[in-house]
């Protein structure tokens, strides 16, 4: 069998905002070393971060990282990692000055100061705007990219890593293919930075391509998993994809039920309409349970002086827009009542690291969404601006293992494992897709996403366990690209099982996590839920890691979820 | 979703199988750019707006997914 070989010093996976960060940081510290970045996807394609509007968060005169780390505190109720806040708050102003030396460019208002809209009602935490909107994130990824470039960083497309290769625990490479030819490749590394993203569930959105397969592979070679429970519900068009909501809320959009009613005033008469998707998702799905659904979208309150940071200029946002209005069936955001629905589309959950990536595997970094940092609750512009920060941290600290980390080559059965990965290719079997969506029928009903309970989780963790021992062993790939997707619906399985035994686990309501038979907050629970291997990739051993405010600045006074009451 | 290519007006450059997230499009025998995998096409538009000749149409719409509420009628904003 031909295996490509690759020897690089730091292997990179993943190329959205952290990968391309992180080998920009790396290459900056360490001319000299080799760097090799790998997507599944296009080479240079930017990953996420493609899709993204390029709204960014940082914290800016006049206000402070105390300010936003308190914030940040209320708004995770509790849950959050101060230290780690500080670390990422603390150089976001950085990356935004990057962004801009790049050529990147942000809405100025008329006198030359900077627009921001404020995020979720908070006090401080606000979103700069890309200065046209429609492809702001594209342009963050080709800035990237041109530096990179500029460095002569190695960077390859179309290959799927399966398997971590490891000596003695130590991660040094990893095993794959290319999705396109089929063939076999090796790359052996001094440090590998896990830049892959999170686990999700191919809802379409622009999201299609995150699906946990890296965060299977750093579980099966060790790592710890945290935040499992939490899921992305996005509220979402029911048939198009929208990009820029949470500036669309801060400014005046609201959501109404059958009965025109603009529902969120009656569960936060606080916070109304401007608040995070996820309390928002909450009461759409009350509000469609109850009967009082569809809920469509109302954009009358919107300001004039406002309708050009939310009408699309360029860009696919803009194509799209434009192609919904020509359909004539009513689909103009800004004219019509669109329905929009909540929709489950990404987990939070990924590994547990430190603010420089280090996991509790050694040569293994995690960097962007492929860590956990977030419970459950999404503050616009809050990812470009985490994973351009950690994905920078974690390239530092890349270059600096080079320094210290032992050089090591995996001793492995390269044959039998090319055998395991290949041996679905041809024969007969259930399709990726079909599995896909039997999957997707098990988590995405409402008491499974959103309202969850006991009995509705229990069920669904039965029936994907079911999919695990049956159906993921009987997929079957007519070719390369179906042997990609077949792995990314086991990832999707394996996350979506994660997911719902980490709900089932943590018995109380907190930040993105609603329990609808343990509506209050457990004061005795706050504590990240953390998830290891047992012995089996299966049966994860659940712990509790405390959050030590004894070691943090500031206490738990407030929460943001005593804004709202779901009680019916 | 993609919804065609014109394999009259395509120009067979590939930029479109080149850019393709999900890898949905490729090259056939004639070097024209064809649908070979739709099932996964999540509407990023990334082939369409880089055609140079306009070969390309992405519908709006999403694919349908499984319901949310599965018990609920469409009209009350159940269903899918």
């Amino acid at each position: 069998m031909k295996i490509n070989r690759i020897a690089t010093d730091i292997l990179i996976i993943g190329t959205g905002s952290a990968g391309l960060w992180a080998g920009y940081r790396a290459s900056e510290l360490a001319p000299e070393a080799q760097i090799t970045l790998v997507d599944k996807g296009p080479r240079d394609w930017g990953g996420l971060m493609t899709m993204a509007g390029g709204d960014f968060e940082a914290v800016l005169d006049p206000d402070t990282v105390d300010q936003w780390i308190q914030d940040f505190v209320y708004y995770f109720d509790g849950l959050c990692d101060q230290k780690l806040m500080e670390e990422i708050l603390t150089r976001s102003r950085d990356r935004l000055a990057d962004y801009e030396r790049f050529g990147c460019e942000f809405f100025r208002m008329e006198d030359g100061k900077r627009k921001f809209v404020r995020q979720r009602g908070l006090d401080h935490v606000k979103l700069y705007p890309a200065q046209l909107k429609g492809r702001g994130g594209e342009l963050m990824v080709k800035n990237l990219v041109s530096q990179l470039k500029q460095r002569k960083v190695q960077r390859l497309g179309r290959i799927m890593l399966t398997e971590f290769l490891q000596q003695d625990g130590q991660v040094c490479g990893a095993l794959g293919f290319d999705a396109i030819t089929g063939e076999s490749y090796r790359f052996d590394a001094r440090v590998v930075i896990a830049a892959t993203g999170m686990g999700g569930w191919k809802t379409s959105y622009g999201k299609n391509t995150p699906t946990g397969e890296t965060m299977q592979m750093a579980w099966e070679a060790g790592a710890v998993l945290q935040d499992m429970e939490f899921a992305r519900v996005w509220n979402m068009p029911r048939l198009f994809g929208w990009e820029g909501q949470t500036v669309l809320m801060p400014l005046g959009a609201r959501f109404v039920n059958r009965n025109g009613e603009s529902f969120m005033e009656r569960y936060s008469p606080v916070l109304g309409a401007n608040t995070d998707p996820h309390y928002t998702t909450i009461a759409m799905a009350m509000e469609i349970r109850a009967g009082r659904g569809p809920i469509t979208f109302d954009l009358s309150r919107i300001k004039q002086e406002n309708l050009i940071l939310l009408r699309p200029q360029n860009g696919w946002q803009k194509l799209n827009y434009d192609k919904l209005s020509a359909l004539g069936l009513g689909l103009d955001l800004f004219r019509d009542s669109t329905e929009w629905v909540p929709q489950m589309t990404v987990s939070y959950g990924g590994m547990q690291a430190t603010a420089w990536g280090e996991t509790a595997v050694p040569g293994l970094l995690a960097a962007g969404t492929a860590r956990a940092t977030e419970p459950g609750v999404y503050a616009g512009g809050f990812a470009l601006m985490s994973t351009s920060v950690l994905g920078h941290m974690a390239g530092e600290k890349a270059a600096e293992l080079l320094q210290s980390l032992p050089r090591v080559t995996a001793e492995c059965d390269e044959e039998r494992h090319f055998a395991s990965t290949f041996a679905p290719l041809g024969r007969e079997g259930l399709t990726p897709k079909e599995v896909l969506t039997r999957i997707q029928s098990v988590v995405f009903p409402y008491d499974v996403s959103i309202l969850k309970n006991e009995q509705a989780l229990s069920r669904a963790l039965k029936e994907l366990v079911r999919i695990r021992e049956e159906d993921v062993p009987a997929m079957a790939a007519a070719d390369p690209h179906y042997l990609l997707k077949l792995i990314e619906t086991k990832a999707v399985a394996f996350v979506s099982e994660m997911y719902v035994r980490a709900s089932l686990e943590r018995r109380e309501t907190r930040a993105g996590h609603y329990r609808e038979d343990y509506p209050t907050r457990n004061e005795n629970d706050l504590a990240w839920l953390c998830l290891k291997r047992n012995g089996s990739d299966t049966d994860p051993e659940f712990y509790r890691v405390p959050v030590p405010l004894d070691e943090y600045r500031f206490p738990v006074t407030r929460y943001y979820q005593d804004n709202f009451n779901f009680s019916e | 979703m993609i919804q065609k290519i014109d394999t009259d007006l395509c120009v067979g450059c590939g930029s479109c199988v080149r850019r393709c997230p999900l890898d949905a499009l490729r090259l056939n025998e004639d070097g024209k750019a064809f649908i070979a995998y739709p099932d996964d096409c999540m509407t990023c538009y990334l082939c369409e707006r880089f055609c140079p000749s306009g070969a390309i149409y992405v519908h709006p719409f999403r694919e349908e997914l499984p319901p949310v509420f599965p018990n609920v009628p469409r009209e009350l904003g159940g269903g899918a």
